[in-house]
């Protein structure tokens, strides 16, 4: 599902199957030096975004990203998104990222490596992606099960 | 000189009625090759899509298989990768589409160890024998959807439309 009007009516009518949201944490960089670097990784991210979307579309709701630029304060972020979460019916909150400071600071942080997929043939890019989310579903599926 | 002289007279309406001619036909062409338009319209092959999946290599294991095809809203036309599960079952080939019927996920071949000779869908433990049929007591309530298949004239997979499933 997605943070659309119409995905939003069905997911508020299957609150109990549908638990968990996706959250992509994006670093914007805008100076010469790292804004290549910066926007090859946020593509990535948003495709896997996409790419979990589909695999999981009856589970998960996959929200617009997050993105903010260096300097603010990653712990403060953290708790205004979890206080708010807490108030919604989701059970899990996945927050996806390429950036490695978001890295170690909480159990909900799904850091991954980033992998270029600009210079990509479309079909190598859906491989690439497939590959990588099917890694990633023992990691998502051992949350699953975890309580928390 | 011979008898039968081009007068002035005669070469200019010539050249007139020549000229005239062209310009006439200039309009028409396009407005008869419009008006016919609708007759000579390509047919669309009833919607196969060719993979690049020879049939003769599919063997009874489900495999993933990946076919694109250009879908249009309106004037806005987008390429859309779709999958299936494909497998030989004695002489045929079945196409089974990967959308779990509870809410929507993509379903994996053996995707549970303890259950490695079925379909498995990780977001809520839906299963889902080999020809699609659904395992009761898991979430899913009607079993997975079959693709048309048929043959290319080079032998490769073509796969059409999505059907309610035939097999169980």
């Amino acid at each position: 599902m997605f943070y659309t009007g119409r995905d939003s009516a069905q997911f508020l009518a299957q609150t109990e199957y549908i638990d968990t949201a996706i959250v992509p944490l994006i670093p914007v960089h805008v100076t010469k030096e790292t804004m290549q670097m910066g926007a090859s990784q946020a593509d990535y991210i948003l495709s896997l975004a996409n790419a979990l979307e589909n695999q999981f579309k009856g589970r998960v709701v996959a929200f617009p990203s997050f993105s903010y630029v260096s300097g603010q304060s990653k712990e403060q972020l953290l708790v205004d998104w979890k206080s708010a979460f807490a108030a919604s019916p989701f059970k899990h909150i996945l927050f996806l990222t390429g950036d490695s400071e978001w890295n170690q600071l909480d159990g909900s942080i799904f850091w991954t490596a980033t992998i270029p997929l600009d210079s990509m043939e479309p079909k190598m890019r859906g491989k690439i992606l497939e590959d990588q989310v099917r890694q990633l579903i023992p990691r998502i599926a051992e949350k699953w099960n975890s309580p928390s | 000189m011979s008898n039968n002289k081009v007068t002035r007279r005669q070469f200019l309406s010539y050249t007139l009625t020549g000229v005239g001619g062209f310009m006439a036909a200039g309009m028409l062409m396009p407005m008869v090759r419009f008006a016919i338009d609708p007759v000579l319209q390509k047919k669309d092959g009833g919607d196969f899509v060719t993979t690049d999946v020879a049939v003769a290599d599919i063997t009874e294991e489900p495999t993933r298989v990946d076919f694109t095809f250009e879908q249009v809203d309106a004037w806005y036309t987008s390429e859309v990768t779709n999958t299936a599960w494909v497998y030989k079952s004695g002489d045929s080939i079945v196409a089974l589409s990967p959308i779990c019927k509870h809410l929507g996920c993509t379903v994996n071949w053996a995707g549970d160890a303890e259950y490695p000779d079925q379909f498995f869908c990780p977001c809520h433990e839906g299963r889902y024998e080999k020809n699609g049929k659904n395992v009761p007591g898991t979430p899913p309530l009607g079993p997975l959807d079959v693709f048309e298949v048929r043959e290319s004239a080079d032998g490769l997979l073509e796969i059409g439309m999505a059907v309610p499933n035939n097999l169980v």
